[in-house]
């Protein structure tokens, strides 16, 4: 794929790490978070994927549409609490049956996203956590910041949305240098890959997502 | 066999500190409407009865007769409870418990004691230990075990409450009934009121009478029902009970000697209800999905925990982790449990999958199946979700979460390019506005931010479903649905409810169509 001016030399990591972050820094922006957190299971993977989610979540942000999801269909678990969250992940990290598992777990401690990094290695599996901010500390192996961006437009009507696009921000990887990439969903496979057509795209669009950084790099 | 509580449960509920109900001594009643709007007494203690005052009395007449009688309005709803509960207690005995069916029979308990009575000791200790064990959790009460229900009900309440409970046997069933009252049949006051006229006192009385004739003669008041109590107290006619709970095929069971008071010591008898059960199981090919741990209390309650399983198993290992995930701290002990019963409720053959435990998807739908145990066992059934798709375009409707345990999740048929990630429901009201009525949006505003719409796509027309009518009886409209974006990167799913000219003429009284927020595009 040819580098792109906006984009970050950095090559955007497709394999992702046992535990990683999506932090979702507006409430917009949490459809495109968990868009992006349901993208991070293994293609081969064919084990079934978990979603944890609060009460309190699904109650402000909506419940997960299975129709609009793609991939395998999810287990939901609706917890009351984020500590109930934790424990499903955790289980389900470390059961082996899911090849992803995905949670809004609040402000969860180091110590905490630890285990469920320990646990999605034993599992095999990847993990993803959900979040608003990117304040504490965590034990995931890759900190990204998502946010909605302004589609490209239909191909075939320009007065209608096009594909889904956002920004994804990688603010702190072990070993990896941060960057950001503008990911937009394939028309065919739904799933969320490095968008290629950018001529749409315009700057004070993406200079929410910390595109500048990638701009000045 | 039937027991008979004479208790009065409301009597020893805390009132006020002066309680005259408590005293033995002091006649006391509880009193109920009757069908005309009359009070009535409908239960009394035996004081209350040794001054002449009967069930069915008015309670004006009664405190004509008893001035100082107490009196207190009667809970029937309560009472059925109680007896509910006491039934599933009783379950210790039997299996296979009911409740007394017959009218102003609320206060019975019928056990199939059915070949169980060698496993203590002969009918005769079992009766025995039923009354003792019901004296110490407060109740007073009587049995008798006869061939037939309706002669254990009227043996049970016509035999002398101090001696030993009788035991009678089919052959000496017809003799012993014969000298007890009309009454013991379980009839109607009609028919009682008819039978005395006629002379007939006791049930032997009954026994040289033309079959043919009585029916006739008490037609009207029950004739028919009079020979068929008659044949059904004789075992003439089968009779029917319905258990409180359906027997379970499989159980195991432990009784001790000394009641369990902590958690700890369940703890411990619990591996081997769970291989005494598995063993059961394993005999017969069979494995369980749901089982139901329950403990009888020492003071006539139980108490119970349920886990259910995705697929039919029998590992021990696996039921022992799901009750300890389903908390065994859930478990009352009160002032300790001197028995503990393991039934599987739902039990279905295991197929031995052998083969297929090579295969690599057989091996991940078993994990799976385990994980939403395990998740369902501590969190709830009803939180551990998997979607569904149900027969209705309605998008709220035609896809559901229903809970995971009932089986795996199957392939939806998904639209992820034009359907939301995210959707509420109910839809959430949004101001809008069009530059056509009946066109896109070009502005909303929805949870109190205004947003400009730069790019939209719609309609796609959802048609009510005309035949399932709201739920607030308005009439159902056609829904208009629009993808659309707003400056800042959100994707949208709106639609508007009510179509301008055929579903809305301006006309007074009408609800002009309305724009709703139905859910998030990635």
């Amino acid at each position: 794929m040819t580098p792109s001016p906006f984009a970050s030399p950095e090559r955007f990591p497709e394999a992702a790490a046992p535990l990683e972050e999506a932090c979702a820094p507006l409430p917009r922006d949490i459809g495109a978070a968990l868009a992006f957190a349901l993208s991070r299971r293994p293609v081969a993977d064919a084990r079934p994927v978990l979603l944890a989610l609060t009460r309190a979540w699904l109650g402000e942000y909506g419940r997960p549409f299975a129709s609009g999801l793609a991939g395998p269909p999810p287990i939901l678990v609706g917890a009351t609490t984020p500590a109930e969250v934790l424990w499903a992940l955790e289980q389900g990290l470390r059961s082996g049956a899911v090849s992803l598992a995905v949670g809004a777990v609040g402000d969860a401690t180091l110590a905490q996203s630890r285990r469920l990094e320990f646990a999605a290695r034993h599992g095999g599996a990847v993990g993803v956590t959900l979040s608003r901010g990117l304040e504490g500390l965590s034990a995931a192996r890759r900190r990204w910041r998502v946010s909605t961006l302004t589609s490209a437009g239909d191909r075939d009507d320009a007065r209608a949305p096009g594909l889904a696009r956002l920004g994804v921000e990688l603010v702190r990887g072990r070993g990896e240098r941060p960057g950001t990439w503008i990911l937009e969903q394939d028309d065919e496979t739904h799933r969320l890959r490095l968008a290629d057509r950018l001529a749409g795209v315009r700057p004070a669009a993406i200079a929410g997502t910390g595109a500048r950084a990638g701009l000045a790099a | 066999m039937s027991v008979r509580r004479r208790s009065l449960e409301r009597a020893h509920a805390p009132a006020s500190p002066p309680e005259p109900a408590l005293d033995p001594r002091q006649p006391f009643a509880l009193t109920l409407k009757n069908g005309r709007g009359a009070v009535v007494l409908h239960a009394l203690n035996p004081a209350a009865r040794a001054a002449g005052l009967r069930r069915g009395q008015g309670q004006a007449d009664a405190l004509a007769m008893l001035p100082h009688l107490a009196c207190q309005p009667a809970d029937p709803a309560a009472d059925d409870r109680a007896l509910e509960a006491l039934a599933i207690w009783a379950e210790r005995w039997s299996p296979s418990v009911s409740l007394d069916p017959s009218p102003n029979g609320l206060e019975g308990l019928f056990l199939d004691v059915t070949g169980a009575g060698h496993l203590f000791g002969g009918e005769r200790a079992l009766l025995a230990q039923i009354r003792e064990r019901l004296a110490e959790a407060g109740i007073a009460a009587r049995a008798a075990a006869a061939p037939t229900p309706g002669g254990a009900w009227a043996l049970a309440r016509w035999s002398d409450p101090d001696g030993p409970a009788p035991v009678v046997g089919q052959e000496r069933l017809r003799e012993r009934l014969a000298e007890l009252p009309l009454a013991a049949l379980r009839l109607d006051a009609a028919a009682l009121a008819q039978a005395r006229r006629f002379g007939l006192k006791r049930i032997g009385d009954l026994y040289a009478m033309p079959r043919a004739g009585l029916a006739r003669r008490f037609r009207g008041t029950g004739g028919v029902e009079l020979v068929r109590r008659l044949d059904q107290a004789l075992g003439y006619e089968g009779e029917a009970l319905t258990p409180v709970r359906s027997p379970p095929r499989y159980r195991a069971w432990q009784a001790f000697a000394e009641p369990l008071g902590d958690l700890a010591g369940v703890e411990a008898r619990l591996p081997e209800l769970v291989d005494d059960l598995a063993a059961a199981l394993e005999r017969d090919g069979q494995g369980a999905r749901s089982l139901t741990l329950t403990g009888f209390r020492t003071d006539g309650g139980t108490t119970s925990l349920a886990i259910r399983t995705g697929r039919p198993g029998r590992e021990p290992s696996v039921w022992l982790r799901l009750f300890r995930e389903a908390g065994l701290g859930r478990l009352e002990l009160g002032f300790g449990i001197d028995a503990l019963m393991l039934a599987a409720e739902l039990v279905e053959p295991v197929l031995a999958r052998q083969t297929a435990l090579h295969d690599e998807a057989a091996r991940q739908a078993e994990g799976l199946a385990a994980l939403v145990d395990r998740l369902s066992a501590r969190l709830g059934e009803d939180r551990v979700l998997a979607p569904e798709q149900v027969d209705s375009w309605i998008p709220e409707r035609a896809e559901r979460w229903r809970p995971a345990l009932a089986g795996s999740p199957a392939p939806l048929e998904g639209d992820p390019g034009r359907r939301p990630i995210l959707l509420f429901d109910p839809p959430e009201p949004v101001d809008a506005i069009a530059e056509l009525p009946d066109g896109a949006p070009a502005r909303f505003t929805w949870r109190r931010l205004s947003r400009r719409v730069i790019r939209a796509d719609g309609p796609e027309r959802l048609s009510p479903e005309w035949w399932r009518p709201a739920g607030d009886r308005r009439t159902v409209r056609t829904r208009d649905y629009y993808r659309v974006e707003d400056e800042a990167g959100g994707r949208y799913w709106l639609f508007r409810e009510g179509l301008y000219g055929r579903e809305y003429g301006g006309g007074e009284g009408e609800r002009a169509p309305s724009w709703w927020m139905h859910g998030v595009l990635p």
